[in-house]
């Protein structure tokens, strides 16, 4: 399964960089150049390589958020404003760390950013469950709330001791993140990440609750008809998808910025939806996805800087991959791909045709 | 006058409608009665184009009806009542009219009102405070919007599909009413209904489809509701006395006094039954009556406003397996695996679960063997349920209830759209846990699977339940009970 589907990802990648290509050419730009920029860009390099990695580490996070919620049909908007909240509690909280030992510190913060976003997403949870309000205009909403409160607290309650800068107090040192090969920003982020998505996978697919989550997603009024608590799961769901986003709030301010500002991330919580479609919401496959969004990210700057090509190309590259793993991901393809493979193999055609003779 | 003639329609392998005559004429109100599933609205949606028949012609006034398309048809004169009013719920009522003839070309609201107005002034009934929503009025008022919708195309031909199953009994005398003026119009009223009464009083003409063919044509004053009723049903096996199905003295469910209002409107008042050890009890009806919800409410899917459900046998709510009506949206998620499907089911589930983790292997096994027993052709518990056919599916949902080992099965019109042998392999499967001492509340709005099948026999009508006596037992009295001659 996930096999096949990073096939089909970088089928779509490939389709899609074809058509840049083509618009390149169109503009008169060389394909090859801004492709080999880009790459370099992203994988060039050992400092190019590990900010591919730091980069997809927020997007592993707030992918498996989605993933999760989405797998049960929960289509939460807000893993933007999850992840906000859980870097405002781990930048709350992280100053006041001096005097713990790293290890206690570090759990400290990151247990502050699950709090931050479980808050965040349990309320969307909460309202959904029991006055069935919206949960994509809630957790839309909860995005505003969260980033305004960010700017709030960095102008005002968090602001730094000389309050010149719009930029909270920095966290004590015993909370800043294990670093690997410096001067490099790789981090022991990643590998929580990569921890996370393999506890996700095992939920989703090895549990009972997984299980009934699943069912719930595929299909909500059979879930209900089967005694399955439909409405506890929706709270709890949509809380620990808050608390995983909130993670990585805390692990960027742990890791990354060592205080909060009054911008937090870059809409990581609306790319992870297309990084959690690319992987059709398999946790796993979210791993490699952040990473091949990350790659994307990391070589724009490239070929912006080498080719003068515009940064935005690269979005389109990654619009494209989204469209087409859609377009191709319709029952109507599904069917296409089964009468194909139906017709290379006369023995599974008859086993179709009795079945529907059955 | 509105003619169809030798209308064949074909839906899969089932014959829907086997050379259906039909005639209406000006100035009269034509009742077209039948059971669920007898071809009624599918003549209907013929003649309204909405379906493409696979033999047959229809006209109006001798010109011939285009053939599939409904605007064609609208254009014609044929407008039609749906049976649940399709109407915007969030829109105002003008809104909801500008969609049918009122409308001016110019979307001009004021307009569409005062036409409607005229109109329903004509036809004898107010219309709402300007400006309300479709969602604050009552099912009456729906179905009258809807009347006023189809009628500002000036129709010729107004078909009325069940308007009167939404109504309240108190606003009944005013829609029976309101047919009338429209027939003094001059119109060409057909009215779809299973209710007898209704069509007697109100038709002057009766015609009776089962299983697609037309079985009678008639005038009230030359029948009778009993004798409507045979026809609708047809021959009934002979009431036999099924004491081996009727189980012994020792009960396994008790349900008391369950009742459920919604919208205003009494869903199931004061039902009351038991089931004993070893019986195959039925329960019949027509659809729509209470059913389902009595049905969700034994899967506690669904809470009752008052009443009690109490498990008497042995192992409690898990002994309880219940087999629910639409198989494709709530029996089973067709896009999960057959085991997973079968984890759908609480106990197994429960059973297949060691501490918190999904023991996958066990579930697959269970399914094989399932698959095996059951004789269910798939080629393996791996496969999506969308794979096998309907028969299949439904003798997954069965295998999955008997696999639960309970001791009571409620099964809720579970041999729809089954052909014979498929029907025959699900009763047996029934009959069989029976023997064995488990028991079956058996829920169908089929009268022959019930006498077959059952020890005693419940009716449900309008919320209602009521036990029929062995001499109760023919076509004529349960047809009667059925469309609520009791309650």
């Amino acid at each position: 399964m996930i096999v096949s589907s990073l096939a089909r990802a970088l089928g779509a990648v490939v389709l899609a960089a074809a058509i840049v290509a083509l618009v390149l050419l169109a503009l008169g730009a060389s394909p090859i150049g801004a492709f080999v920029a880009l790459a370099e860009g992203a994988f060039g390099n050992w400092y190019a390589l590990t900010d591919t990695v730091v980069k997809a580490t927020p997007l592993v996070f707030t992918g498996l958020a989605i993933s999760v919620s989405f797998s049960g049909a929960l289509w939460n908007i807000g893993a933007d404003g999850q992840l906000v909240a859980g870097a405002i509690a781990a930048g709350a909280i992280g100053p006041w760390l001096g005097g713990w030992p790293r290890p206690a510190a570090i759990a400290i913060l990151l247990a502050a950013g699950a709090a931050g976003g479980a808050l965040w997403g349990g309320i969307c949870g909460w309202l959904r469950a029991r006055r069935d309000t919206n949960e994509v205009i809630s957790t839309i909403m909860m995005n505003f709330v969260a980033a305004q409160l960010l700017s709030w607290s960095v102008h005002g309650p968090l602001i730094e001791a000389s309050r010149a800068y719009p930029a909270s107090t920095p966290i004590a040192e015993s909370a800043h993140m294990y670093m690997f090969f410096s001067p490099s920003r790789l981090n022991l982020g990643i590998v929580l990440a990569i921890a996370l998505a393999v506890g996700c996978y095992l939920f989703l697919f090895k549990t009972a609750a997984g299980f009934e989550l699943r069912a719930m997603g595929r299909n909500r009024r059979a879930a209900t008809f089967f005694g399955i608590p439909t409405a506890r799961l929706t709270i709890l769901i949509l809380t620990v998808s808050g608390a995983m986003a909130g993670i990585g709030g805390a692990v960027q301010v742990s890791a990354i910025t060592h205080r909060l500002y009054e911008k937090m991330s870059p809409g990581w919580g609306f790319e992870a939806i297309a990084v959690a479609l690319v992987a059709r919401l398999n946790p796993i496959g979210i791993i490699f996805s952040s990473l091949l969004f990350g790659a994307l990210d990391n070589g724009s700057q490239a070929v912006q800087r080498g080719q003068g090509v515009s940064a935005e190309l690269v979005q389109v590259i990654q619009a494209l991959v989204i469209i087409i793993l859609l377009a191709f991901d319709t029952p109507m393809f599904d069917r296409l791909r089964n009468s194909l493979s139906a017709a290379a193999r006369p023995v599974s055609r008859t086993t179709t045709t009795e079945l529907s003779d059955a | 006058m509105l003619a169809a003639r030798n209308i064949t329609k074909r839906f899969g392998t089932t014959l829907a409608l086997d050379r259906a005559d039909f005639d209406a004429h000006p100035g009269e109100i034509h009742a077209l009665v039948g059971e669920n599933g007898a071809g009624k609205t599918t003549l209907m949606n013929v003649i309204a184009g909405r379906i493409r028949p696979e033999g047959g012609e229809a006209s109006l006034d001798g010109v011939a009806l285009p053939v599939g398309s409904a605007l064609g048809a609208l254009k014609a004169g044929i407008a039609v009542v749906n049976q649940s009013p399709m109407l915007f719920e969030r829109m105002s009522w003008e809104e909801n009219l500008a969609f049918g003839g009122f409308e001016t070309g110019r979307f001009d609201l004021a307009t569409v009102a005062a036409n409607a107005r005229r109109l329903a002034a004509r036809l004898g009934f107010a219309l709402p405070y300007p400006g309300t929503t479709i969602d604050e009025r009552s099912m009456a008022e729906r179905v009258r919007l809807e009347i006023l919708r189809a009628l500002s195309f000036e129709p010729r031909v107004l078909i009325l599909d069940e308007p009167t199953s939404v109504l309240a009994p108190s606003e009944l005398g005013a829609f029976l009413h309101l047919l009338r003026r429209l027939r003094a119009e001059g119109r060409i009223i057909v009215l779809i209904t299973h209710k007898l009464s209704e069509a007697l009083s109100v038709a002057d003409r009766v015609t009776v489809l089962r299983e697609g063919r037309v079985v009678e044509r008639t005038r009230p004053a030359e029948t009778s509701e009993a004798e409507l009723a045979r026809a609708m049903i047809g021959e009934l096996p002979e009431p036999q006395t099924r004491a081996h199905l009727a189980g012994g003295d020792e009960v396994a469910l008790t349900i008391e006094n369950l009742s459920l209002q919604r919208d205003g409107h009494r869903i199931l008042d004061r039902v009351t039954l038991s089931l004993r050890a070893g019986e195959i009890a039925g329960l019949a009806g027509v659809d729509g009556n209470g059913q389902s919800e009595l049905v969700e409410i034994l899967a506690r899917a669904l809470k009752a406003d008052s009443g009690e459900i109490r498990m008497i046998a042995a192992g409690g709510d898990a002994a309880l397996a219940v087999i629910p009506e639409n198989r494709d949206l709530v029996g089973l998620i067709l896009d999960m695996t057959l085991w997973e499907n079968l984890m759908l089911s609480r106990p197994l589930r429960e059973r297949a679960t060691r501490r918190a983790w999904l023991d996958r292997e066990h579930a697959i096994e269970l399914c094989a063997g399932l698959l095996r027993r059951f004789g269910i052709r798939a080629p393996g518990p791996e496969i999506s349920a969308a794979a096998l056919s309907g028969g299949n599916r439904q003798r997954l949902e069965v295998a999955r209830a008997i696999a639960s080992d309970p001791r009571v099965i409620v099964a809720h019109n579970i041999c729809r759209g089954l052909d014979l042998a498929g029907t025959a392999e699900v009763h047996r499967t029934l009959s069989e846990f029976a023997a064995a001492g488990g028991s079956v509340l058996l829920i169908s709005s089929d009268l022959d699977e019930l006498l077959e099948m059952c020890g005693r026999l419940f009716v449900i009508s309008a919320g209602r339940i009521r036990e029929t006596a062995v001499s109760e037992r023919n076509a004529e009295t349960l047809g009667m009970l059925m469309a609520g001659s009791w309650t």
